[in-house]
């Protein structure tokens, strides 16, 4: 029987040690006591003796690598030629450790485990199983599909053989390093499916469990993870659908030139982007940057209570207010933050334009509808409508829509009609009017 | 210009307004004779007599129970707390009473007393004596806070107040009574809610209080010699702050930092920041940066003392990460 080679714990808080050389090549004798190869950690450099007699078979950490302490990195076995390839079938040999007590049960086979595909994930979301217990699998065949923060990718068996044991079921999420599968050479007799919530292992050790057993035994597996890194490298570089990370000033100045800060991320530019960044993404070629141009905005604020309706009621009753479109255009007019605004209403069909000027509502004079107006405010609160987007027009458009007891505002305009900040500060201005009228009256 | 001490700005102005207003007076403990420990009321006295230089027992509730009462019938106090850390004592006379007259009476009453106070570390008088507790006090609706970065604004800043119509306190660093600057003979008055932009510059914002003024610019030196331009910008009263030019200084350089010697934590410089980012937001290049005194007891060791509170170095560094995008990244 082979006798483990591991990687031992020289410090009280080391994580890894480094294999500095092997003092005997693979098929070599050794006898119990001779130095099989010197690891060295931050503390020290030492030698590490064999555990048994036998011929020096499978190294798996070649000199130079950084291995997780605990990590089998070898065999002793009884031949050279190594017996670790029939060993596989080997209970002792073919579930680690750590899950040999809670997994006394499993079928025999090669442990598929949860991959790390990222710099800081401890877990990794089972989307689907692509086999069922029992099927027949060859290495290259997809076994899964699991779903990180960063990306969903599918992730290979590894090696050939049946289906013997499924451990956690679709959309758990697994540790990183947990087996999750076990493919047997031969099919399996007693196939076991579980979920991890219920083999009670679920978090047993956020150390890398020693895989590297499986690594021992199949190159195909090796091969396969590499391939995995390979995907996932380019995930981590441009993250689908992640935030770009710049200042507010960086992301102002780009969205005002119409300039796109993806451009800056797929130039490799290091995150968070500054204004001198955008220094540079001006000098880039130009590439699509005419779409940031005609984009259209489009903003949405919802307003509680009755604040508004209230305010209308008396101020027509004790202020002389004219009407309810007085008050939309005098808060709207207000809003926009500019000399003289023009300001049309339009509801049930029809649109009335008025000035506004500074001061109090009755300065909300009804004008010529002719003129063209800074801002249309289009009431469809009494209609069923409540999700608006139209796409930016000639004018902005302040839309009232109705929802169960609020009211919703959608502001839509082209880009270059109103800069990201006026938009915001227009909208959230004319809600805060809508919500408290006397407040900002006052 | 002539140049006086901070001491004899704040002696002139109490003068000056003792003789134009004959209702102003002055309460605390030792301001008569011995003139206060800092000397400051040296003289005042001998001018104007006991009945309007006031010596109280040592009872800052009761003195300044007086001086609200006094105020709102019809007189213009001008309170004298020989340490701003002795404003726990008077925090109801102060908060709950005078800031709140002119509203609860509907405006029939209201209580235009100063608090004079002073606030500064670094003076080896030990947690007690050492405290800056103007946040304490801004907070308050209804209180306004001065805080004086040098003479002349020590003498503006103080007949405004005494001619506010509502409580004002006025905090005095007490590590600057001696300091001099120019100071006009002719008489002036300092609006309250006018910040003064005490130095121009494009690349970054330091925004300080009282002392902390000094200390700015002690840092706009420094970064100069190293290519940074940096604005100082002294707020002179905090309640009401002037954020119009704060922010039209945080929109020019797009880099901010405030600096004040109160405590860091739930401090003026959380207030002032907040509103830098809420209403400059997208100008900023980078976090608005918060610099006040170390969250612990002022320690009594002068070596410990020392490093508790900002300085020209530490305010430069920040500084430095700020322009750097330092800050940022570590974000």
């Amino acid at each position: 029987m082979p006798h483990e080679v591991i990687m031992p714990a020289l410090g009280m808080a080391q994580d890894t040690g480094r294999i500095v050389n092997w003092l005997k090549a693979a098929g070599d004798p050794v006898k119990v006591g001779d130095a099989l190869f010197e690891v060295e950690t931050d503390k020290a450099t030492m030698e590490v003796e064999s555990p048994a007699d036998g011929f020096l078979t499978d190294i798996t950490a070649q000199e130079g690598a950084d291995v997780p302490v605990g990590n089998v990195i070898a065999y002793v076995s009884e031949t050279a030629a190594g017996g670790s390839s029939e060993a596989t079938v080997s209970p002792e040999t073919t579930t680690h450790e750590s899950a040999a007590n809670t997994q006394a049960s499993l079928p025999e086979g090669k442990a598929v485990i949860m991959p790390a595909l990222g710099m800081a994930q401890d877990t990794g979301v089972i989307v689907s199983w692509h086999k069922a217990l029992g099927d027949k699998v060859a290495a290259t065949d997809i076994l899964f599909e699991v779903e990180t923060d960063k990306a969903t990718m599918e992730v290979e068996a590894g090696s050939d053989g049946y289906v013997a044991a499924l451990l956690a079921e679709e959309t758990e999420a697994a540790p990183v390093g947990e087996t999750i599968a076990i493919i047997s050479p031969t099919p399996p007799a007693d196939p076991v499916q579980r979920s991890i919530a219920s083999s009670g292992t679920v978090t047993a050790a956020p150390v890398p469990a020693p895989v590297s057993e499986e690594k021992a035994h199949s190159k195909d597996k090796i091969a396969s993870e590499k391939a995995t890194e390979a995907v996932t490298a380019k995930p981590m570089v441009q993250p689908v659908g992640s935030r770009i990370l710049a200042s507010p000033k960086a992301r102002r100045l780009a969205l005002e030139q119409g300039l796109d800060l993806k451009n800056l991320v797929d130039a490799g530019r290091p995150q968070p982007f500054h204004v001198a960044d955008i220094e540079f993404l001006k000098g880039m070629p130009k590439q699509e940057t005419g779409k940031a141009e005609v984009q259209s905005r489009h903003i949405t604020a919802e307003v509680r209570g009755q604040g508004f309706a209230e305010f209308v009621d008396w101020a027509i009753e004790n202020a002389g207010l004219a009407g309810e479109r007085t008050a939309l255009a005098g808060f709207a007019g207000a809003s926009l933050k500019q000399e003289q605004p023009v300001v049309s209403i339009e509801s049930f069909g029809q649109r009335h334009t008025y000035f506004v000027s500074a001061g109090p509502l009755k300065n909300v004079v009804l004008g010529d509808d002719d003129t063209t107006p800074d801002l249309i405010v289009r009431d469809l609160r009494m209609s069923h409508l409540n999700k608006i987007q139209l796409g930016a027009e000639e004018t902005p458009v302040l839309t009232l829509t109705s929802a169960a007891d609020s009211l919703i505002i959608t502001l839509e305009c082209a880009g270059q009609q109103l800069a990201a900040d006026k938009a915001l500060q227009l909208l959230s201005e004319f809600a805060g009017r809508m919500e408290q009228p006397l407040r900002h009256l006052l | 210009m002539r140049e006086i001490t901070l001491s004899q700005a704040v002696n002139e102005a109490l003068a000056e307004e003792m003789r134009r207003d004959e209702t102003v007076f002055i309460i605390g403990e030792d301001v008569a004779e011995a003139g206060t420990p800092f000397k400051v009321l040296s003289g005042l006295v001998e001018e104007f007599g006991t009945e309007r230089v006031v010596d109280t027992p040592i009872s800052e509730p009761g003195f300044m129970g007086l001086a609200v009462g006094a105020a709102m019938t019809g007189t213009r106090p001008v309170v004298d707390l020989m340490f701003g850390d002795f404003i726990y004592l008077i925090m109801d006379q102060l908060c709950n009473q005078a800031a709140k007259t002119h509203y609860m009476s509907g405006g029939k009453m209201s209580a235009p007393l100063v608090l004079r106070t002073n606030m500064g570390a670094t003076r080896r008088s030990a947690a007690q004596h050492s405290q800056s507790l103007h946040a304490l006090v801004a907070h308050i609706p209804g209180l306004k806070v001065a805080m004086p970065s040098s003479a002349y604004e020590a003498k503006g800043l103080m007949k405004t107040a005494i001619r506010d119509n509502n409580p004002v306190v006025i905090f005095e660093d007490k590590l600057m009574y001696n300091d001099k600057a120019p100071v006009p003979e002719e008489e002036f008055l300092i609006p309250f809610g006018e910040a003064n932009i005490k130095r121009s510059g494009a690349d970054i914002t330091l925004i300080g209080t009282s002392s902390m003024v000094q200390v700015c610019e002690a840092a706009a030196e420094i970064l100069a010699r190293e290519g940074i331009d940096a604005e100082v910008i002294d707020p002179r009263t905090i309640v009401p702050l002037d954020e119009e030019t704060l922010i039209a200084s945080a929109k020019k350089t797009s880099r901010v930092i405030v600096v004040d010697e109160g405590h860091q934590n739930y401090g003026i410089t959380g207030e002032i920041a907040g509103r830098i980012n809420e209403k400059a937001f997208y100008h900023l290049d980078a976090p608005v940066l918060r610099l006040g005194a170390m969250d612990v007891p002022v320690p009594f060791s002068p070596a410990l003392e020392d490093i508790t509170v900002p300085t020209p170095e530490s305010v430069a560094e920040n500084a430095r990460k700020l322009m750097s995008g330092e800050m940022i990244h570590a974000a």
